[in-house]
């Protein structure tokens, strides 16, 4: 169990067997890194990641549409991760997430190095981005083509974050299990008791 | 702003709170871990140098047998490496091979003769042993061409080929040898292309242009002479990262030689910090790694490197002794007869000190291209995620230059003859825009591109429209050659004598020598014809004559005729 100073809210990921392939057709599933709520409790800018998995989640619901998460244990590639969640989604259309952040909406025809989306710059994405991001992932999943969510730059984001991220993959690297296969999550958030 | 605030109730000393609140701060600094690769040089886990040589072959490098060889290994010990010298270039000291390099009395070709039998470990071991004033000092003799250069970004947020030919004429009227540009939306591309192929011929004919895009697009622009060099061909010091671009040491050679063949100028592009970030670091040191990439371009028989970390520069940056390593590379490149375009082109810090500071190693010796690239127009337009130096900076590095005598390749030129060069441009692509019956550039855009910082200031264009004309550029099949005529029939007859001129140039392939760029006539000064030949103290290339007048002029001199005036 997983808890950030930030938030009131506890993150519980239980995991279960092999993650199978869906068969509901506006299915989306969200791939999550190995050290996703295992190791790591927030992104690489402290946005706690209970809280991600909550936006993004609450961003496919807003859209009437299933949001099934698994946990990618052999690798920290986002591409892979959103390529593998994307496969087994009943829709095709997968997200993969990063503890450090960085997210992905991937379509299972699509090169695993392309994507419909792309969300490079971990410290720029705040709780409204990851809301989006769900959000439109279900829209594809329907069939529909969203616009794009607004992607930010900021240049000098480089020198804060560039090392900070080569180690926080570096760590991720750490959990990767190389026959693990990717696993059925069952999430539960749940507000902590008041100390 | 910090993450290690103190804990509630702790009394902070005044002076802490001023530190806590510079620029500095916001940098991101990591501790050394050098098992993963995470650290700059002097790593414990970098190999041992050693060479076996059997029958003309290398059959173990730095502790490896030859079974064992990754193909990065095995491309550097069949190519890059000449077997003949190895080893007895091998079985000096390394630090005396380091003397002689520093030592201004040991001639540069006496220096190549042995750094071209070394191994990756051995030129590590070289370079550790020098400290960042040597390593200055070794730049300084074993910089390629004796001119040294600079070169610029000319990117637009919003890709306009507008802001784009104005700022690159403005970047070639103020020195830049070479200027690049890149993309946000990559269908842009051959309008912004042919936007910075004119705006460098108006401001300085001979000015080279590139346009980094994905391998393919990017040669076929060149091939058509809508650009004259490329650089972005990126390679690595692990198989692991190598492979995940579906690449090899071969794949790039083979890329290499289609420029090659067609006389279009090319450099490949690596720079410490690439593995680690990706994760795939072997547990070497980053410059251990980037000896490795520098060594493949080497092999690879093409004339220049862009290093200096690059695109990863906070990586590096973040370690001990880490700009010290982006010192080192560029050095090692120069060691191995390459021209060096040598970084400082990516934001690496919120301190204006550190960022100075960054460019020292490089702006004081003199390299191939001091900035490979100084951001030609404001950062929120550099599409290359923002450079060391941009425009605000333009009056800094002209006083840099004046203050310590050294050439950094820029000059001051006054507001009107800015304006009217940019001006000139963009009516010079309104022209070709016009007889190429692509979307029109108005009045209204030449006169708020003339005076524009930048894209905020510029009326939008009608994107749709404009990426259906850059598509229709490449299925007309226009060359460079339609871009002469156009601005010939323009009226812009000395704008298509520059380009033409250029374009001769893939037919005589001078721009294939080493350090190659396009002088004032446009004659070819390469490490051939302009090599270098430091010795010493008086000897070398130093600023003189009407360069050395060109450099004293800033904005605001005070007139020593007439005090209460300024120099014009």
């Amino acid at each position: 169990m997983v808890q950030d100073q930030s938030t009131d809210r506890t993150l519980d990921l239980r995991e279960g067997g092999e993650a199978a392939r869906g068969d509901r057709e506006d299915e989306v599933v969200l791939g999550l890194s190995p050290a996703f709520g295992a190791f790591f409790t927030q992104t690489i800018s402290h946005v706690p990641l209970v809280e991600v998995l909550r936006e993004v989640m609450a961003g496919a619901e807003e859209q009437g549409v299933e949001l099934r998460v698994v946990r990618v244990k052999n690798t920290a590639d986002l591409a892979k991760i959103a390529h593998g969640a994307a496969r087994l989604a009943g829709s095709g259309i997968g997200i993969g997430i990063l503890s450090r952040g960085t997210s992905m909406i991937h379509q299972k025809d699509l090169a695993k190095l392309s994507s419909l989306e792309l969300f490079p710059q971990a410290p720029l994405l705040d709780l409204e981005t990851f809301r989006a991001i769900g959000s439109n992932a279900a829209q594809y999943a329907r069939g529909e083509s969203p616009e794009p969510v607004p992607v930010r730059n900021d240049y000098l984001s480089r020198p804060r974050y560039q090392a900070k991220a080569a180690l926080l993959h570096l760590k991720e690297t750490e959990f990767v299990e190389p026959s693990g296969g990717i696993v059925e999550l069952e999430v539960s958030i749940s507000r902590a008791r008041a100390s | 702003m910090t993450e290690a605030d103190p804990q509630p109730g702790t009394r902070r000393s005044a002076r802490t709170e001023i530190l806590e609140n510079r620029p500095v701060q916001l940098d991101g600094f990591v501790e050394e871990w050098p098992e993963v690769g995470m650290i700059a040089m002097e790593s414990p886990y970098d190999p041992d140098p050693s060479i076996r040589v059997e029958d003309g072959r290398i059959v173990e490098m730095d502790g490896r047998e030859r079974a064992d060889f990754d193909f990065i290994d095995q491309f550097i010990a069949d190519y890059a490496i000449d077997v003949g010298s190895a080893e007895e270039a091998m079985a000096l000291d390394a630090a005396e091979i380091a003397h002689r390099i520093v030592d201004p009395g040991v001639a540069r070709a006496d220096v190549l003769a042995l750094t071209r039998g070394l191994t990756p470990a051995k030129l590590l071991r070289v370079v550790e042993s020098m400290n960042v004033v040597e390593i200055m000092m070794a730049m300084q003799k074993m910089r390629a061409r004796r001119t040294p250069a600079n070169q610029a970004h000319s990117t637009s947020a919003r890709d306009n080929p507008v802001q784009v030919v104005a700022d690159a004429a403005e970047a070639a009227l103020r020195g830049f040898a070479e200027l690049e540009t890149t993309l946000g939306v990559v269908r842009y591309a051959p309008l912004v292309a042919i936007a910075l192929q004119i705006g460098a011929q108006t401001g300085r004919g001979g000015v080279i242009t590139q346009c980094a895009l994905e391998e393919a697009t990017e040669l076929a622009l060149g091939m058509r002479g809508i650009t004259a060099y490329a650089e972005t061909i990126s390679v690595y010091g692990t198989e692991a990262v190598f492979t995940d671009g579906d690449d090899t040491p071969w794949s790039k050679s083979f890329l290499a030689s289609a420029y090659a063949s067609r006389g279009i100028k090319m450099r490949f592009t690596s720079g410490t910090g690439a593995e680690v970030q990706m994760g795939d670091a072997d547990g070497k040191s980053m410059l251990y790694l980037e000896i490795r990439c520098i060594q493949v371009a080497k092999g690879a028989g093409v004339q220049g490197l862009q290093n200096g970390s690059i695109s990863c520069i906070a990586v590096p940056g973040s370690v001990p002794s880490g700009i010290r390593a982006v010192a080192a590379e560029n050095l090692v490149a120069s060691m191995l007869d390459l021209e060096c375009a040598s970084g400082n082109d990516q934001s690496f810090s919120h301190s204006p000190m550190r960022r100075t500071a960054r460019t020292m190693p490089q702006l004081l010796p003199g390299t191939d291209f001091v900035v490979s690239g100084y951001s030609g127009v404001p950062n929120y337009d550099n599409m290359f995620a923002g450079s060391n130096w941009d425009p605000e900076d333009y009056d800094d590095w002209n006083t840099i230059q004046r203050d310590l005598k050294v050439d950094g390749g820029l000059r001051h030129v006054a507001e009107k003859d800015i304006l009217a060069t940019r001006e000139r441009a963009i009516r010079a692509l309104q022209a070709v825009f016009a007889h190429l019956d692509l979307p029109e550039i108005t009045d209204e855009e030449v006169e708020a591109g003339t005076y524009a910082h930048g894209s905020e200031e510029l009326p939008r264009r009608d994107v749709r429209e404009d990426l259906k004309a850059a598509q229709a550029v490449m299925d007309r099949g226009i060359t460079g050659l339609d871009l002469v005529a156009a601005l010939e029939k323009g009226g812009f007859r000395d704008i298509a004598e520059n380009l033409l001129s250029v374009l001769r140039q893939r037919v005589s392939g001078d721009l294939l020598q080493t350090s190659a760029i396009l002088d004032h006539q446009l004659q070819v000064l390469s490490a051939v014809n302009d090599a270098n030949d430091y010795a010493g103290p008086g000897t070398g290339y130093r600023p003189s004559g009407e360069r050395w007048e060109e450099m004293k002029k800033l904005r605001h001199v005070i007139s020593a005729e007439n005090p209460e005036k300024e120099v014009e």
